[in-house]
């Protein structure tokens, strides 16, 4: 089961990555670590992205102009750089999720799976 | 901060893990492996990080790959080391200055004499102090000869190299004794001659190093002699051998105008500062010019000299022998180094996600290429240190395999510029292969690679340039083993020459009776008796004696005059090769009598006097007549006729490789003129068996006629004519070393592509068999990819090697550099090996499960 697990984490994250961060950062500007402790609470870790793959992620992201980053200190904390949504990040952020709510609802279809 | 190398902002993210860790009660050790575990083994460098840095990275990224690393340690090592040992051995023979003082400033002076057909040849007595006192270029001269003495009266006797000088020459070469003193110009006066200087090396072995035999008198060719003085141990002049030096004495005859002619010094000088080697010549020029009009009569073929330096005369002919060396040598390296890069190249693909996250960290590319590079240069390092480890212990293998006549062959150690070119080579070896894959790498697509996570089909880019890297491994692998079958082709036609005698089971040494203990008749009766007692031993079939022996280095030319033709032009004078042989010379070598019949006993000093010519001397004097019967004489003033008795078979003299040349032979017991000297003879004597286990009996055999004659250079024939092929046997060696060499790794290298594209295509090959492909076909498909590959960098290999070898011409015998038939074999082995190496890995794609091979996918 272990591998099996490990294959759909990571088709998953290829597949889903993009889409997550853009979530993630819609409603309220997030920094890195803080994204990566939100993924892996609220999938209850299942899904985990180390340093490695998260911050090339956000940096292409920046990059594409979905996200941008800004550097703010806050009293008695350390500086951080948080990344919140631009306007074209939002409007991609609206077609994935449709893409995959389509796609979600075709692999439901066909595997019997019951939508959430 | 704890990680206060890393970008900022991953640092903060790694120190708020920490943080949360420890907040919820991990330890510190925990929480610190648990953020290090998040960094999987990635590091990250800042844009400008120190180069201390890139060299621990690099090393730790070789650490995680032992096992690449130590493969390419390993060719490296040899590679380099292969490269030094040889580079070593063309330092010390080529471009190490001679161990004299202002070496750059000794030159050799030699006389041309154009009518004769002579170059390069040694001086008269007269002439040396003519050049003296004419000249305007050098400091000072001094002249030499090489000789040997009988040193006898203390223990076993024995024949000494040694050298008769002028007092002028340790002045000139900055030498002086360790112990004692040098000679001075009162030594080379007639009758205050008899002093001589030791070298360190006779000294310990003759004289068990004591400081007392300064003063002391020992004997030389029978004379009494007075030990003057000891030279250091690190002194050689002319050669390694020689052991003893005596000066030349000037007596009235020896500097007469009637020994104008008799040449037998080397002249050295030593050029005034700021004196070219040019301007010397032309001021020597001027000297012979004088000369020519001052002795018309003897320079009227005219006359003129050579000014060399004297690194170039020593080493003469021997210093192209070993730049192809060197450059083969250098061609295997280029071939590790093709491979080495293209080991690289697989492992850059390997390590292109490490590359994409370093550069999404902020590293650019130049930085990438920086620490790549790095890595590169890290291998080259540990290779290049370990290739000098090579090249001690390949150098003492060289030192050993060497022809023993290479000048300067004790000199040859690891110096300080061995090591500077072993580091240099090391470095330049690094850049040249870790450049072009760390430019490669660098080049990565970075959101292509990250999206990718894991597999791709390779880019079309590093496919072409392993293909390309391949084919030039196959190229350079052909030049070179072209070049050692050319090599090897005329080694083997060289060694199929017959040397005009049967070499086996022939025994060789050297007897010279010295002229003060020895009249001429009486050295006569020591060689009859001897003869006589040798012949009654078992074992022995034959001897006999001559004065200069094939394949001892001596011999001598001579001008003579045929009946009936007493007033030659200067140009058709006879001057040909002399022998003087005693009775049964010809049986005891077997050199064939073709007509008439060899010296007897009864050809003595009181018969009439008797020749035999060779077949090429017959040839040239009597093209259409027997030449039995003819007469000749060696003086027009005392005209004493020898009568020709015989025609002898020609043979080789100095080497296989030489046209035989006319020859003359004369019995040892009629000499040419009045008051004859003993002459130094080899004796040849023919046994039953193995030669060498004779030559106890032929020194017992001696010693129980004249327990103070000494004999020397004992040799076998067979390790004469060996010997003679040293140097060609040495280069035949080393090339074919490294055409071996070269082949293994080109063929490593193509194996590598084809088990490389094997892996990479096995999806492919999976479909291909699951669909119904016969493996064979598959098989057939990848070997003739392999192939195309080889038989492309063969056909540049054959253009290269058309254009290279010519520079092989002067070791070559008997094949062309272009030889059809040792380019068709080659071409076909590598073509065999190439199929071998591309079979191999193309076999196992067979073995493809291609359910496996789908299910990878």
């Amino acid at each position: 089961m272990q591998h099996i697990k490990q294959m759909l984490d990571r088709e998953l994250k290829k597949g889903s990555a993009e889409l997550l961060i853009l979530s993630l950062v819609e409603d309220q500007p997030r920094h890195g670590y803080d994204l990566s402790k939100l993924i892996e609470a609220r999938s209850d870790g299942v899904l985990k992205f180390r340093v490695a793959s998260l911050y090339p992620l956000l940096y292409r992201l920046e990059k594409r102009g979905w996200i941008q980053g800004r550097w703010i200190e806050k009293a008695r904390q350390r500086r951080r750089r948080y990344y919140r949504l631009t306007p074209t990040g939002a409007q991609v952020l609206k077609s994935q999720r449709s893409t995959w709510r389509e796609f979600a609802q075709a692999i439901n279809r066909i595997t019997g799976i019951e939508p959430a | 901060m704890l990680w206060k190398h890393l970008p900022d902002e991953i640092a903060h993210h790694l120190q708020d893990m920490y943080d949360d860790l420890r907040a919820r009660g991990v330890s510190d050790e925990a929480a610190r492996r648990a953020v290090a575990a998040e960094l999987d083994g990635i590091t990250f460098d800042r844009p400008l990080s120190d180069i201390g840095g890139d060299v621990r990275y690099a090393f730790r990224a070789l650490r995680k790959n032992v096992g690449f690393a130590a493969v390419v340690v390993l060719t490296l090592a040899l590679g380099i080391g292969a490269n030094a040992a040889i580079f070593s051995v063309v330092n010390a023979v080529v471009l190490r200055p001679l161990p004299y003082r202002d070496a750059d400033r000794l030159v050799v002076i030699r006389d041309n004499l154009p009518a004769s057909g002579l170059r390069d040849i040694v001086i008269s007595a007269v002439e040396y102090l003519d050049y003296r006192a004419r000249n305007h270029v050098f400091d000072e001269m001094a002249a030499y000869d090489t000789t040997a003495f009988n040193l006898t009266g203390r223990g076993e006797p024995e024949r000494l190299d040694g050298a008769v000088t002028t007092a002028s020459l340790l002045p000139i070469l900055g030498a002086s004794p360790a112990l004692g003193r040098a000679f001075d110009e009162t030594d080379n006066q007639a009758g205050r001659d008899r002093v001589a200087l030791l070298s360190h090396a006779l000294w310990q072995r003759r004289f068990a190093g004591d400081p007392r035999v300064v003063g002391t008198l020992i004997t030389l060719e029978g004379r009494g002699v007075e030990v003057i003085g000891v030279m250091p141990p690190s002194f050689r002049f002319p050669d390694d051998s020689v052991e003893l030096w005596m000066p030349i004495a000037f007596d009235a005859d020896l500097v007469s105008e009637n020994n104008r002619g008799s040449r037998s010094y080397t002249a050295l000088g030593r050029l005034k500062p700021g004196v070219t080697i040019a301007q010397a010549q032309a001021d020597m020029n001027a000297v012979t010019g004088t000369l020519v009009r001052d002795y018309r009569e003897q320079y009227r073929g005219g006359f003129s000299t050579t000014v060399r330096g004297l690194q170039t005369d020593i080493v003469g002919d021997t210093g192209r022998g070993l730049f192809v060396l060197l450059g083969a040598v250098g061609v295997v390296l280029l071939i590790a180094c093709a491979n080495i890069a293209n080991l690289l190249l697989v492992r850059a693909h390997g390590r292109r996600k490490e590359v994409a996250i370093r550069t999404a960290l902020g590293a650019n590319r130049a930085r990438i290429v920086r620490q790549l590079l790095t890595e590169s240069l890290v291998l080259a390092a540990i290779g290049g240190g370990c290739g000098l480890l090579v090249a001690v212990w390949g150098l003492d293998l060289l030192v050993a395999i060497a022809p023993a006549d290479t000048p300067r062959l004790t000199e040859i150690s690891l110096d300080r510029r061995v090591i500077t070119f072993t580091a240099a080579v090391s470095m330049i070896t690094g850049v040249f292969f870790g450049l072009a894959p760390a430019l490669h790498a660098a080049r990565v697509d970075l959101n292509e690679t990250l999206k990718e996570g894991g597999r791709t089909p390779g880019s079309g880019g590093r496919h072409r340039a392993r293909r390309l890297l391949v084919a030039a491994e196959v190229a350079m692998a052909l030049v070179l083993l072209v070049a050692a079958g050319l090599l090897i082709n005329s080694f083997a036609r060289v060694q199929d020459v017959a040397p005009g005698f049967d070499a086996s089971h022939l025994l060789t040494l050297r007897i010279a009776p010295p002229p003060a203990t020895y009249s001429f008749a009486k050295s006569q009766q020591f060689f009859d008796e001897l003869f006589e007692r040798l012949r009654a031993r078992p074992g022995i079939e034959g001897v006999g004696a001559v004065n200069a022996l094939p394949f001892s280095g001596s011999g001598g030319d001579r001008t003579f005059y045929l009946e009936g033709r007493l007033n030659p032009r200067p140009e058709e004078k006879p001057d040909e090769q002399v022998r003087f042989a005693s009775a049964g010379y010809f049986a005891a070598m077997k050199i064939p009598v073709r007509r008439g019949r060899e010296f007897t006993a009864r050809d003595s000093q009181d018969a009439p006097q008797v020749a035999i010519v060779n077949e090429a001397l017959a040839r040239k004097y009597w093209p259409d007549d027997d030449p039995i019967g003819k007469r000749l004489t060696f003086s027009r003033q005392d005209v004493k006729w020898y009568q020709i008795v015989g025609v002898a078979g020609n043979l080789k003299h100095r080497s296989l490789e030489i046209a035989d040349v006319p020859e003359v032979y004369v019995p040892v017991a009629q000499p040419l003129f009045a008051g004859p000297s003993p002459r130094p003879m080899f004796l040849v004597v023919r046994t039953a068996g193995d030669p060498m286990t004779a030559a106890a009996e032929v020194r017992e055999v001696v010693a129980s006629i004249d327990p103070n004659q000494p004999v020397s250079n004992i040799r076998s024939m067979e390790q004469r004519i060996g010997a003679s092929l040293g140097s060609r046997r040495f280069t035949m060696l080393l090339i074919g070393v490294f055409a071996a060499l070269a082949l293994v790794l080109a063929s490593i290298g193509i194996y590598g592509v084809v088990a490389y594209t094997v892996r990479e295509r096995s999806h492919e090959i999976g479909v291909r068999l699951a669909l119904g492909a016969q493996p064979r076909n598959v098989v057939a498909m990848l070997v003739g990819q392999g192939m195309t590959l080889a038989s492309g960098g063969a056909a540049a290999g054959i253009v290269l090697a058309v254009a290279l070898t010519r520079v092989m011409t002067g070791l070559l015998f008997g094949v062309s550099a272009t030889d059809p038939a040792t380019f068709a074999v080659i071409t076909a082995g590598l073509a065999l090996v190439a199929i071998i190496a591309c079979y191999l890995p193309a076999r196992r794609a067979t073995a493809v499960n291609p359910v496996t091979a789908l299910r990878n996918e």
